[in-house]
Order: C-alpha cells, then sequence, then structure tokens
C-alpha cells in the first residue's frame, strides 16, 4: 500500500474514523498496529525488520540511561548504532560489493562459484533506521530522555506516514506527540487534508507526468540529441522535487489530520540563491540529520584545520550521502559534486559577502534572479549523473548536450501537461516566497476563492494525473 | 576568570571571525540572530575559544551551546 494507492484511500479514512472513535490514551496503540498493517501491507517480513530495530534501540537506550560509566555509555551506543545499520548496508551495499568481487575474479582469470545475488531493499528501510539512529545518538548526548514505553518507541520507527520515504524525523518532536493526548481539531484536518490535495497534484501532475518524458529521453539517451537531454535534464528537478516533495506533503498531511506536526522537507528550493542555501531548502529533514551526526561530528574533529577541516568534512558528507543514494561511481561523482560547490562557497564566502556589500546588489532582482538561475543550473547539471545510470552514460549524456543539437523529441501533449503542472507550483512558491500575505488561495478568507481552488486543483488532478504506474523516486533508496 | 572577562574575549573572537566589528553579545543570542554565525563559521569560532582560552570542548557540550549565555557558562567550566 502506497499513497497513490487505491487502498490507502479505504485505509486513511477508516483508519482516521477507528482512531478518533477510541478514547484518546488508547488512539496511540490504534496507530501503532494501523502502522504495522500498513507496512506488513507491502511484505509481511519487512515487519521483522522494524521489531528488530526497536528492539535494539530500546534495549540500548535503556543501557545507556541505565550506565554511569561514560565509556559504557558510548559502548552502548556505538553497539547500536552498528547493529541497526547492518540490515541496511546488507541491503544496500552486499549485491554490489558481490558482484564486484565476481568481477575482479573474473578479470584476473579466476572462477568461483559464488552465485550473484540481488536482494530488494525493504521499502523504507533507510528513513526509520536514520530515525533510531538519530534517537540513539541523542538519548547518549543527554538530548532527550529515554522513551520507557517500548509500544510508543515501536510506534516512533513504524509510523505508518512516515515509514516509507520519511520526512526523517526527531525523536524530541515525535515522542512527546505520542505520549499526549490528541484531540479531534477541525483546523488540522482541514490543513491536513489541504497538505495532501497539493502533495498528490504535485506527484500525480507534475512528478509522473514530467517523469514520461525524462524517462523517454534518458532510458534511450544515445538515439536522442543533445536538445532533447537538456530538456529532459532541466525538467529533472522538478521531477524530484515534486515526487518527493509531493510525497512529504501527503505524509505531514496524513499526520496533521491523526493530529502530529511534522517537520517541513522542502521549503520553495528552487528561489535558492546559493548552492548552500538551496540545501537547507532541499530535503530539509535528511539535510539536517546528515548535519547534526555527519558534518557536525566530522566538522568537530577536522577543527583545528579551519575553513579547510570545514571543506573535508563537507566533502565527505556529501560523498556519504552519494553512496547511499546509491552504491555505484555516478552517485560518488554526484556526492562529490555537492561537497565541490558547497565547499567552494565556503571558501568565497566572505568575497561575495563583500562584492554584494560594495555594489549594493542583495537586493537586486536582477542579481536575485542570475543567482537563482545558476544555482537551479548547477543543480540540474549535476543530477544528471544520478539519472544517467553509471558514470560513462552521464559523459556520454554530457558530450552529447554540449555538442550534439538539432531539433528535440517533443511529446507535446506530455511536455504542455508537465508545463501547465510546473508553472503552479512556480506560480505558489513564487507568491509563497515574496507575496505571502497577498497572494492566498487555500489560505483566503473568501470561501468561494478557498473552494474555487481546491476544485480546480482536484479537477487538475482528475483530468491531467497520472494513474498508472506511480512509483516514488525515493523508495529505491 | 570573571563572567565579565569571558564574554569579553568571546566578543572580541567572534567579531573576527564574523568580520562584524559592532556586534555585542547577550546571553540570550543565538547564531540565527547573528549574520554569518552558520555551521561553517560556528566550526572556527570553537576552535578559536578552545585555542583563546586553553580549554578542549567535548562533542556533547556543543549540543549544550543553545545560546550565548550557555556558551559562557561551558567555557567557565572548562577553565
Amino acid at each position: 500500500m502506497t499513497f497513490t494507492s487505491f487502498n490507502f484511500l479505504i485505509f486513511f479514512p477508516l483508519l482516521a474514523v477507528i482512531y478518533y472513535l477510541f478514547p484518546a490514551r488508547l488512539r496511540w496503540i490504534v496507530l501503532l498496529i494501523a502502522s504495522y498493517f500498513f507496512y506488513i501491507n507491502i511484505k509481511p517480513v519487512y515487519a521483522l525488520l522494524t521489531t528488530g530495530i526497536t528492539l535494539s534501540t530500546y534495549l540500548f537506550t535503556r543501557l545507556i540511561d541505565k550506565s554511569d560509566s561514560e565509556p559504557r555509555k558510548k559502548a552502548f551506543m556505538i553497539i547500536n548504532v552498528v547493529l541497526i545499520l547492518l540490515p541496511l548496508f546488507f541491503f544496500k551495499y552486499f549485491g554490489a560489493i558481490n558482484s564486484g568481487v565476481l568481477t575482479f575474479l573474473e578479470d584476473h582469470n579466476l572462477r568461483w562459484p559464488l552465485p550473484e545475488i540481488k536482494l530488494l531493499l525493504p521499502v523504507g528501510i533507510s528513513f526509520y533506521t536514520f530515525m533510531a539512529v538519530g534517537y540513539t545518538i541523542d538519548v547518549y548526548n543527554e538530548e532527550i530522555k529515554v522513551e520507557k514505553n517500548i509500544g510508543i518507541l515501536a510506534l516512533f520507527v513504524s509510523f505508518f506516514p512516515l515509514v516509507l520515504s520519511g520526512p526523517i524525523e526527531r525523536a524530541k518532536n515525535m515522542l512527546p506527540q505520542f505520549r499526549s493526548r490528541v484531540d479531534l481539531n477541525y483546523a488540522n484536518v482541514i490543513y491536513g487534508l489541504k497538505l495532501m490535495l497539493w502533495g498528490y497534484f504535485m506527484k500525480l501532475v507534475v512528478a509522473d507526468r514530467t517523469g514520461i518524458y525524462i524517462d523517454a529521453v534518458f532510458n534511450n539517451f544515445l538515439n536522442h540529441n543533445g536538445t532533447s537531454l537538456l530538456i529532459a535534464s532541466l525538467l529533472r528537478p522538478f521531477q524530484v522535487y515534486t515526487d518527493l516533495g509531493g510525497y512529504s506533503l501527503i505524509a505531514i498531511g496524513t499526520a496533521r489530520i491523526l493530529g502530529f506536526k511534522v517537520m517541513c522537507n522542502f521549503n520553495r528550493p528552487f528561489f535558492a540563491t546559493s548552492m548552500g542555501e538551496f540545501w537547507r531548502r532541499w530535503h530539509i529533514s535528511l539535510i539536517t540529520w546528515l548535519t547534526d551526526y555527519i558534518y557536525t561530528p566530522l566538522s568537530f574533529t577536522f577543527r583545528k584545520l579551519r575553513i579547510w577541516g570545514i571543506v573535508l568534512a563537507l566533502l565527505i558528507t556529501f560523498l556519504i550521502s552519494g553512496i547511499w543514494h546509491e552504491a555505484s561511481w555516478n552517485y560518488v561523482v554526484w556526492g562529490i559534486i555537492q561537497g565541490i560547490f558547497l565547499s567552494l562557497e565556503a571558501l568565497n564566502h566572505k568575497t561575495r559577502a563583500a562584492f554584494e556589500k560594495k555594489y549594493a546588489i542583495i537586493k537586486s532582482p536582477v542579481f536575485i534572479f542570475l543567482s537563482i538561475v545558476v544555482t537551479y543550473l548547477l543543480f540540474s547539471g549535476s543530477l544528471i549523473f544520478g539519472r544517467a545510470g553509471s558514470l560513462s552514460n552521464a559523459v556520454v549524456i554530457y558530450h552529447k548536450i554540449l555538442t550534439n543539437h538539432g531539433t528535440p523529441y517533443l511529446d507535446l501533449t506530455t511536455l504542455a501537461y508537465s508545463f501547465l503542472g510546473i508553472f503552479l507550483i512556480l506560480f505558489k512558491d513564487f507568491t509563497d516566497e515574496y507575496y505571502p500575505d497577498k497572494v492566498k488561495l487555500f489560505e483566503n478568507k473568501r470561501v468561494w476563492v478557498r473552494y474555487g481552488s481546491y476544485l480546480l486543483i482536484l479537477f487538475i488532478i482528475l483530468l491531467f494525473g497520472v494513474f498508472e504506474g506511480n512509483k516514488f523516486i525515493y523508495f529505491q533508496f | 576568570m570573571e563572567k565579565t572577562e569571558v564574554t569579553e574575549k568571546l566578543t572580541l573572537i567572534l567579531r573576527k571571525v564574523l568580520n562584524n566589528d559592532s556586534l555585542v553579545l547577550r546571553d540570550d543570542m543565538t547564531a540565527s540572530d547573528v549574520d554569518n554565525w552558520d555551521s561553517l563559521s560556528h566550526m572556527i569560532i570553537i576552535n578559536d575559544i578552545e585555542t583563546v582560552f586553553s580549554i578542549k570542548f567535548k562533542l556533547k557540550d556543543l549540543n549544550k551551546m543553545r545560546n550565548v549565555g550557555n556558551m559562557i557558562e561551558i567555557i567557565i567550566s572548562k577553565l
């Protein structure tokens, strides 16, 4: 069951009714059962992973809490982090390591009867593993108190709106909410429904429609010219934004209807004026997680190197982010490129600030527009490495974009619907960014404007949405 | 070392790293209140504090630095 499946449209309203019919003190139990049902519905065996991670995390965080010795606390923290990361490493990298060893042996004329094993990555494993890792480190760092109710911790790990692709929430935000009494709140339900509506629009109308063109071009890149590849590459950031951003809004909206406030995952990323700002607006729950649990410890370790320590920490953090996306050279390069962008900005931070101050351009619309365009181009250019499938493919695609121009492949219906959707996304993000109090549709005081907007978006979803094969891009991570 | 002396030395460090000669510290001030005090400059500030005060932080200490007041308390506790 996923958010775009028919089953979910039955499951969720039914759950919401049962949930609010139960006494408030028992509602977390209903949610826990529903979360396991939701995850088991994808594949029953996956529940073993969430259960194992919950049990291990519960045991070791209680030991951290009870221990008086600092080395022991640290040992318990490390043991749990390693233990719960093991399944993720196994499912994610075993196949790549195994085939790497086989290729190496064959290259050296050694035949070894090792079977090539391809494991399917349990959907969502990265996301709930990261949440459990974060909780363990937070307990060790005394950022939060240990959770003594194993049921509440199990709900944190398996909470169905977040279990498949995040947002990667923090225990200090979710655990107090799970422990508190939740009452039916009209404003929460309406706000949650609005988020879900916009999320479905992003996913079904924009992500899946642009995906048709992008897949047609990238999956057959040898037969397409550079102009088509350029159009597909420029559309790709919108596809990823509306796919994961749409998923996130549905997740946040679902949680809100049930009475929980979940962190926002995207903040109008295409209005960022630098790569640093872009990464503070894009996949926020992952980036803040990487900042807290990887970048900060690394930059602290390298602090004697001053700015170069920061550069090193940035490069390693984004390298890890790349390898997390996929154990392949194209994602390694993607990660390193992001690290280089941010390192160059860190090294030139003072020069840029002085330049902006000297020419008083920081508020100039032309300068802001140009900075936004450059940031977008840098990001879309780097995404080619992720989408190409391999490093050699990426090189061919870049070569074609730079040298092989001609009449582009035009799937007019797909492109027209895509651009209509992108225009609406940009219009909403633009007005939210620069005129938040002047242009309001979903939040308008006039009932007819509000309901007119809901109906228009619903109409667009039904008319232009793609309702077949809706897979979310981040399920593979 | 008195709190005022620690605050004076800390002000000099922050003014130099953040390139802001008019910066005046308050106990309730956080990084988000000050221009250029981001995750990049923060670690340079931490390193300079360690050098100037001849102290050594633990990673756990960083998580407890919610504002300038906390930062000063932690520095004093290490002196």
